[in-house]
């Protein structure tokens, strides 16, 4: 009996083992993938493939192979694209996902489903919206990394810790692509020509499973972060506060927002739907140099001036979000939670662009930095 | 019947000499009045062997017989001659310190102790002196157990020195030991030693019982004797503790256990042992308990390490390479890239090198396997990357899992690490994580199965002793190590007593004494201090 259960377990390790086996080496890692609209409804997948050799001693040899496939589907893409390389394709590590603006604006999640089913995908991703084609943006060679996922990972991230964009990666936006209450916006990268970089470009606002077309600037990502009740490591708000001054930079001050309280004030009545948002922010002045932070005055003067200002800022972002009709805050799931009759009797498509947004941003600066 | 006789005449036995040993009935073999008969059965009982020296004496009326390769030809000188020299006695069979039998069968075993046998002619009584020579070497620190502070003596091979060093630190009565005879042929010498009163006294009997069963020619170590009576023989894991240390067994003693000793061997054998007694080392009660308790998890871990290590690389590289840190995905290809076997291979290799390494290292003498370790560590290892047959990392995984499985204090559990790696990595590089779960789950199930002399292996854990765990993953002060351990069967739970009650009364005194001082200010005027006044 012992003896038939050990030929049984002996046939069944060493017989079906190795059944699944994925060895690492014999992988071609996928770290940047992007997809953009071909002609008759086909895409364009580009992935780009970083070799190592081996070296026995000293620095080893890296080389990256960017190749460009059309097909029907991703998975069609794939699996040509697979034609032409050595190895076998591997994206379970991949970093950055890359959606053209054209593809986008039609539809992500035919790209994105299948990412969702495989479960030896890696979901952590980053996604961004190239502005143009996302092959540009991976084929992109000048380059201080040596990995352009690297440097579109580490860029993602840099934007993520300045508050400037959420940090949206496969699995985040998952979701609210379902959800029909509540939108996202996506981070935009741009070949910049001039500078010889890939640059940031803003928030890319979508509603339901497409890119609207309309982006919040970069300068006022911030900001539109911070009503969304997001911050990163640092948050900072520069705004100009006067006209006094004949050095122009002494108009201005830049504060770093430590703390902020949001609120969101949802009334439902009938079939209007109104909101309020509240945001209180308490700021450090990191640079002003008209300086006088140590008057009263002067501070309360400061505050009712970037209160103001940033309040206005506010209404423009809100303009842009309804415009898109892109409910990224989710007030649609608010109103369908807390007021089911009422969204009922709506159809939030219709009804988001055109109701009521009043936003009021408060500005308390409690720091001013080591020197007054 | 007995008991009549006793009553009536008095026990005569009382009145030997003995040792107090349950002895099975020897064989016997009464002497002739005939001094040539005794000679003769003497000569012919040990074959004629050569080193049986017979020196007649008094004009071939008496025979002094001894083994002279046995005997210490200055202490025969001694204890015979002197005596006679220096005119104390007339005669050798009067000299007080011999023993005195009429039994051949007897005789022949005091020669094989080394003594001397006087025979007269004319005479039944044979008459024995103790003139053993025993060649002991110095009880130097075990080699293999070292510790940094702490007592540095060992046991040797001398199990009457043995006995006398663990004597030394138990002064007490019920410090209790057995001799046995083992060997069927070569009727070797063990003891069991345990604490009368503390020790279970089932355990003594069961340990008794399995010794006596053992039936064999030879039992030359006390790895002999482990296998004839642990209760598992078909597992890695060792189920009594090998120490050589003296200190470590007088602290097992006290906790309630039983200790074998082997003549010829500085072997001790403890039982009952769980895991975590293997991991425990003199070190560790020598520091200060937070450093012990530090210690003592890197040593638990290093059990992790060296089980699973080359396991879960295999894995994570043949699998899941998705586990992988984004940062650290490039350089792991790197050196993976353009390996020609596949990981499961490549560790195999690995480790069996470093096996050959050690085992090689071994056996060579000092200096030469010095050179075994450089050669085999660094050129070896160097080479072997350079020339693509096994990546940095898996040799980086291997050398860790091998100086992990050095940091167990018992050479035996370390072996025992050593060989679980295998299936695991057969597991892991067939089957991935999934392969080193059911590897662990089985390891342990195994081990939750093991029993020692009826004591669970893995206790406190499991069974789960909350009281117990002061001692395993943790060492807390020695003072709160207040009751003895389940795990050694022990009756007497208490060990420790309330010993730091000093500082109760010290704080009592300080809280008090100020209130003294102050009504004392009152009375005499002066200021006196809590010291002045005590």
């Amino acid at each position: 009996m012992t003896k038939r259960l050990l030929i049984i377990l002996c046939a069944l390790v060493l017989l079906t083992g190795c059944w699944d086996e994925r060895q690492f080496k014999n992988v071609k890692l996928v770290l940047t993938m992007g997809f953009d609209e071909g002609e008759d409804g086909k895409i364009v997948e580009t992935v780009s493939i970083p070799t190592i050799n081996r070296a026995s001693e000293g620095q080893s040899q890296e080389r990256v192979q960017i190749l460009s496939t059309e097909a029907n589907t991703p998975l069609e893409a794939r699996d040509f694209t697979d034609q032409s390389i050595s190895e076998s394709f591997d994206p379970g590590k991949l970093r950055v996902l890359v959606i053209g603006e054209e593809l986008a604006k039609k539809n992500i999640y035919s790209v994105l489903d299948e990412f969702y089913r495989n479960p030896s995908n890696n979901l952590n991703a980053h996604l961004a919206i190239a502005k143009g084609k996302a092959s540009e943006v991976l084929s992109y060679q000048n380059i201080s990394d040596t990995r352009i996922s690297e440097y579109i990972s580490g860029l993602l991230e840099g934007a993520e810790a300045s508050s400037h964009t959420t940090g949206e990666n496969i699995q985040l936006i998952c979701a609210e692509l379902f959800e029909p209450g509540e939108d996202f916006s996506l981070p935009l990268l741009a070949v910049d020509e001039e500078k010889q970089s890939i640059k940031f470009s803003g928030m890319g606002l979508f509603h339901g499973n497409h890119y609207s077309g309309i982006d919040i600037p970069v300068g006022q990502a911030t900001m539109y972060l911070l009503l969304q009740g997001y911050k990163g490591k640092s948050a900072h708000l520069t705004k100009k506060v006067s006209d006094k001054f004949e050095d122009e930079r002494y108009n201005y001050v830049t504060v770093n927002v430590i703390k902020y309280k949001r609120k969101v004030d949802i009334k439902a009545e009938g079939d209007t739907v109104s909101t309020d948002i509240n945001l209180k922010l308490r700021v450090r002045v990191v640079e002003y140099p008209a300086d006088h932070l140590d008057k009263k005055s002067t501070i309360d003067e400061l505050d009712k001036k970037l209160s103001e200002t940033l309040t206005k800022d506010a209404e423009e972002i809100i303009g842009m979000m309804q415009e898109a009709n892109s409910d990224i805050w989710g007030i649609g799931r608010q109103v369908r939670a807390y007021h089911p009759k009422v969204y009922e009797k709506l159809d939030w498509k219709e009804t988001f662009p055109n109701m009521k947004i009043t936003p009021k941003v408060d500005v308390e600066i409690v720091q001013h930095g080591i020197i007054y | 019947m007995g008991f009549m006789k006793r009553l009536f005449f008095g026990d005569h036995e009382k009145l030997k000499d003995r040792t107090i040993v349950d002895q099975a009935k020897e064989p016997e073999q009464p002497s002739s009045t005939k001094l040539a008969d005794n000679v003769d059965y003497l000569t012919n009982e040990f074959n004629r062997t050569s080193d049986l020296r017979i020196r007649i004496l008094e004009k071939g009326q008496a025979a002094l017989m001894y083994l002279e390769t046995l005997v210490d030809q200055e202490k025969l000188h001694e204890a015979i001659f002197s005596p006679i020299e220096l005119g104390h006695v007339d005669d050798i069979s009067k000299i007080p310190s011999s023993r005195v039998t009429k039994n051949l069968e007897e005789a022949i075993k005091a020669l094989l102790k080394g003594h001397a046998i006087y025979i007269q002619d004319g005479s039944r009584h044979i008459s024995q002196f103790n003139v053993t020579a025993s060649f002991n070497r110095s009880t130097e620190e075990p080699q293999n157990e070292k510790i940094v502070r702490g007592s540095h003596d060992g046991f040797i091979e001398n199990i009457m020195v043995n006995i006398n060093l663990v004597r030394k630190r138990i002064e007490n009565r019920d410090l209790t030991i057995k001799y046995f005879k083992v060997g069927k042929k070569t009727n070797n010498n063990m003891a069991l030693l345990y604490l009368d009163g503390v020790t279970d006294p089932e355990l003594v009997q069961e340990i008794e019982h399995r010794l006596k069963y053992i039936s064999a020619d030879m039992i030359h170590s006390p790895g002999y004797v482990e296998e004839f009576i642990e209760d598992q023989t078909f597992s890695p894991f060792p189920q009594m503790l090998n120490t050589e240390r003296p200190d470590r067994v007088v602290a097992n003693l006290i906790e309630g256990r039983v200790a074998i000793m082997n003549e010829g061997s500085p072997t001790t054998l403890i039982a009952p042992s769980t895991f975590f007694s293997f991991y425990q080392s003199s070190d560790d009660y020598n520091m200060r308990w937070f450093t012990g308790t530090f210690v003592r998890l890197i040593r638990l871990a290093s059990f992790i390490i060296a089980v699973g290590m080359p396991a879960f690389y295999i894995a994570v590289v043949s699998f899941h390479f998705e586990v992988i840190p984004d940062e650290l995905i490039m350089p792991v290809k790197q050196t993976i890239n353009g390996i020609a076997y596949p990981p499961l291979i490549e560790a195999l290799v690995m480790v069996v090198i470093i096996e050959l390494i050690r085992e090689a290292g071994i056996r060579l003498p000092q200096p030469i396997g010095q050179t075994i370790g450089i050669v085999g560590g660094l050129v070896i290892g160097d080479a072997v990357v350079k020339a693509g047959l096994v990546s940095n990392l898996m040799v980086i995984v291997v050398a860790l899992t091998a100086i992990a499985s050095f940091v167990v204090p018992s050479n035996e559990m370390s072996t025992t690490l050593r060989l679980l790696t295998f299936p695991l990595i057969f597991l892991a590089g067939t089957l991935g994580f999934i392969g080193i779960t059911f590897g662990f789950m089985m390891i342990l199930i195994h081990m939750t199965r093991l029993e020692s002399f009826g004591v669970p292996y893995l206790s406190p854990v499991a069974p789960l002793r909350i009281k117990d765990l002061k001692d395993t993953f943790i060492r807390v002060p020695i003072y709160l190590m207040n009751e003895r351990p389940k795990d050694s069967r022990a009756i007497q739970p208490g060990v420790v007593g309330p010993s730091r009650e000093w500082k109760e009364v010290e704080r009592s005194n300080n809280q008090q004494q100020p209130k003294q001082s102050i009504e004392e200010g009152k009375s005499t005027g002066s200021e006196s201090g809590p010291n002045a006044d005590s």
